[in-house]
């Protein structure tokens, strides 16, 4: 039963219009961000190096697809996640607003399988958000600027890392990159199961977003030992990947801490969808 | 009459040998840059094949494989498949310098050791207040008419430090290995592009301290006076 | 194991300190159309959605096909179709793809042909690959009942199945409600405020209000030990009244026009009245018993 109910769920995401505004909103920024860099790539990357370039000197194609990609996906992931709850934070309370969600409850299957394949379903979505953004940055990418070495900017200096040695840390960084997205998933179908409005759970996802990735940054030191447990504080792991040398533990606790934040937060919803009375 | 014979042509060798490191000695400094300009302009043309790596602070890139070409006058193009972290100032920038002695006042500044090898070190004052270079400095090893280390401070590109060492194309005055030294106390991240929102802000580098950074160039497989095409220089 | 499909008793259910259902106790047997009456705020809803698992009860038992539905639900809805209140349905989907959402996990396995059978049943037979959000209310009520019926249940649970649809549309329910259970040996348990419905078509009924149980049993029983009120049209009204009071003086009788009268009476003792007047001459066109089951269920609320 839990197998046809995530096949179920799969077609309502399939079938219902705003869950391809997340596709053709990264189809448009990445779009305006690809002719930019055509146009004007060059401006960009002298910003960069400009400190540098008054003794040294960056031979080779730096402008290249793999740095497209990097820097399109700096750009965007932070706003991925409201596309992604777009339409994860309708997969519970939508249905309840909508009335659906009582002819559901009422079938022979639990509410624990019901609401496992409602986050299967919203895992997909988020994966093929993603993909779809991977395809844009790296596959049109490389179509419009081929491939090379990518040069990386991080706080603690510039990083110029080969080519030969992309393939795995873009792998690895979309793979942390989804995990991170997930845990957004995760978060606003858990929110989903507290309200019987479309909207509540997406806005509140949002700002509870917001409100983290404030603490995150304000430099207060009251702050300091909160900070490394909010998933906010792990949405740009997947930088990690493009640091050299290659920070496995920060990764690693990273990992955990999203993997943990997803667990915790499957809990409190199965918890609560199985105890809510459905008035709607 | 043999002995004295004998006795005077030792005389005179002893006394050649005492004199010929002072007739070297005595060479001026224009000449010794003659010596190696002539000696370098025997390469027409060369390639090679080319390993660099750095050691620079705020950066961080591998080792990385190039083919260096280079044909007269000056023409110099790095060609690799990936990003190559180069100097500003090239190879041989003061060939380019001391080529024109008109353009320049060598003066020389004194004598010291690099790796147990005697050399002699010139300075090198541009004729012109308003030319690029401030002042070269110029570690010349005499009897072989190599540069065995360069100074060379710039109004645009600050000071760099190139020091090098000869292999099996000494004759032609192409080093086997250069070492730049690069001056970083400049370096700086700039901020809001493409940095990190969540991680702790460097620790920024301590004032007042000149901070240095290195890059290492080993070349091999050289092929020089084998013919360059024009074409490399315009790819 | 009980004969009775459905056992519900003393259940209640609270919010806090509001009592949406205090003590509501009633049983539904194979075979039956079982009304379930109540004012609005009866908790007849709440009671129906307990009986579906929508909502937790504070306390009470409920037995469905003779098991705890706590502890057998799946069981239990696997055996159910339903409609509370009103069917909602992804008005984003045809109304094919939304019988195979819902016929995926009803227990069975349901195939196209099943799903044309059964909208062909309903009447929407030519409109499967039509949106839902193109569909008037009636439409998608029967949409609803289709869905219900698509895993061949045994009972059949519907909460106010004929709300806002027009005469045309009751009529059409109705008559589908007889069919299933004619034709197809279904339970039905139809929960209604429109009386005439569940005194056209049930068998038993419980009434509820303020979220107690009242009374329960066999319509005609409940109906027949009761008194009717009787309306009846003729044209000697004064003759009418002397005749009444002469031999029948115990009974409330009401002039409501020129030409009617109003009488409280039982029921076998119409046809003496009949008799009577007309052996006095007194022309009598028209004997009509008034909304019975309204007085009945009116008179039981109020007390």
């Amino acid at each position: 039963m839990f197998w046809k109910s995530t096949y179920n769920e799969f077609i309502k995401i399939a079938a219902k219009p705003r869950s391809y505004i997340g596709l053709a909103a990264i189809s448009a920024l990445v779009s305006v961000i690809l002719f930019a860099m055509k146009v004007d790539g060059k401006t960009y990357i002298s910003f960069i190096t400009s400190s540098f370039e008054q003794t040294l000197t960056f031979e080779g194609d730096i402008l290249n697809g793999d740095l497209i990609a990097f820097i399109i996906l700096q750009m965007l992931i932070i706003h991925v996640p409201l596309l992604v709850a777009l339409v994860t934070g309708d997969l519970v309370s939508g249905e309840a607003a909508m009335g659906s969600l009582r002819m559901l409850a009422t079938k022979p299957i639990s509410r624990s399988s019901l609401l496992m394949s409602k986050f299967l379903a919203g895992g997909a979505y988020t994966l093929v958000i993603l993909l779809w953004l991977g395809f844009m940055a790296l596959g049109v990418g490389h179509i419009l600027f081929g491939s090379g070495d990518l040069m990386v900017l991080n706080s603690d200096g510039l990083v110029i890392l080969q080519n030969a040695d992309l393939a795995w840390r873009f792998l690895g960084g979309f793979g942390v990159a989804y995990l991170a997205l997930l845990t957004i998933a995760t978060l606003s179908i858990t929110l989903s199961c507290f309200s019987d409005n479309s909207i509540g759970p997406i806005v509140t996802t949002m700002a509870i977003i917001l409100f983290f990735t404030i603490i995150g940054t304000l430099d207060v030191p009251v702050f300091d030992n909160i900070r490394p447990f909010l998933f906010t504080s792990h949405m740009i792991a997947w930088r990690s990947f493009f640091e050299e040398p290659f920070p496995i533990e920060t990764i690693q606790q990273s990992v955990i801490i999203l993997v943990v934040h997803i667990v915790v937060l499957i809990g409190v919803a199965l918890f609560k969808f199985n105890k809510k009375d459905i008035l709607s | 009459m043999i002995n004295l014979q004998y006795f005077r042509l030792s005389l005179f060798a002893l006394a050649f040998l005492l004199i010929a490191p002072t007739v070297h000695a005595q060479k001026t400094p224009n000449q010794m840059l003659y010596a190696v300009v002539q000696k370098m302009s025997k390469v027409k043309d060369y390639s090679a094949e080319a390993n660099i790596r750095s050691d620079i602070p705020m950066i961080r890139i591998l080792p990385v494989n190039a083919k260096v070409y280079f044909k007269q006058k000056d023409k110099f193009k790095v060609e690799s498949t990936g990003i190559v972290l180069l100097p500003k100032q090239g190879f041989n920038d003061f060939y380019k310098i001391i080529s024109d002695s008109t353009t320049y006042t060598a003066v020389l500044t004194g004598q010291e050791k690099i790796l147990g090898v005697p050399v002699q070190v010139i300075n090198i004052i541009p004729a012109l207040d308003t030319s690029d270079l401030i002042l070269a400095k110029l570690w010349i090893d005499a009897a072989n008419n190599l540069v065995l280390k360069s100074q060379l401070t710039t109004r645009t590109n600050g000071t760099m430090l190139i020091e090098y060492t000869y292999g099996a194309q000494k004759t032609y005055g192409l080093p086997d290995k250069l070492v730049f030294t690069v001056d970083v106390k400049k370096f700086k991240i700039p901020k809001g592009v493409a940095t990190d929102l969540n991680k702790p802000a460097a620790p920024k580098p301590s004032t007042g301290k000149t901070k240095n950074g290195q890059i290492f160039i080993n070349l091999t497989n050289y092929k020089v006076n084998a013919g360059v095409s024009d074409a490399i220089f315009k790819k | 194991m009980s004969d009775k499909i459905i056992e519900v008793k003393q259940l209640a259910k609270y919010y806090g300190k509001f009592k949406a259902v205090e003590d509501v106790s009633f049983d539904v047997y194979p075979g039956d159309v079982f009304g379930f009456l109540g004012p609005n705020g009866a908790g007849k809803s709440t009671t129906i959605r307990t009986m579906l698992s929508l909502i937790t009860p504070t306390s009470g038992e409920t037995r469905l096909f003779g098991r705890d539905l706590a502890h057998h639900r799946s069981y239990i809805l696997s055996r159910i179709g339903c409609i509370v209140e009103k069917p909602d349905f992804y008005k984003y989907l045809s109304a094919q793809k939304n019988l195979e959402i819902f016929g995926r996990i009803s227990g069975a396995s349901i195939t196209r042909s099943k799903i044309g059978e059964m909208l062909e049943f309903v009447g929407l037979k030519g409109r499967e690959k039509d949106k839902v959000a193109g569909f008037s209310h009636g439409m998608k009520q029967r949409l609803g009942i289709a869905q219900t019926l698509l895993h061949d249940p045994e009972l059949i649970i519907l909460d106010e199945p004929t709300t806002g649809l027009d005469p045309q549309g009751i009529i059409d329910i109705r008559n589908l409600i007889l069919q299933l259970k004619n034709e197809r040996n279904k339970t039905v348990v139809l929960s209604s405020h429109i009386l005439s419905e569940i005194e056209l078509i049930a068998n038993r009924m419980v009434i509820i209000n303020k979220g107690r149980s009242l009374v329960q049993g066999s319509v005609s029983e409940l109906l027949n030990n009761q008194e009717l009120i009787v309306r009846i049209e003729l044209d000697d009204l004064q003759k009418a009244l002397q005749v009444m009071s002469d031999r029948w003086p115990q009974l409330e009788i009401e002039a409501t026009g020129p030409n009617s009268l109003l009488i409280h009476l039982s029921h076998e003792i119409i046809p003496q009245v009949n008799n009577s007047l007309s052996a006095a001459g007194v022309n009598v066109f028209a004997i009509e018993s008034k909304r019975k089951l309204e007085d009945y269920f009116l008179k039981l609320v109020k007390n």
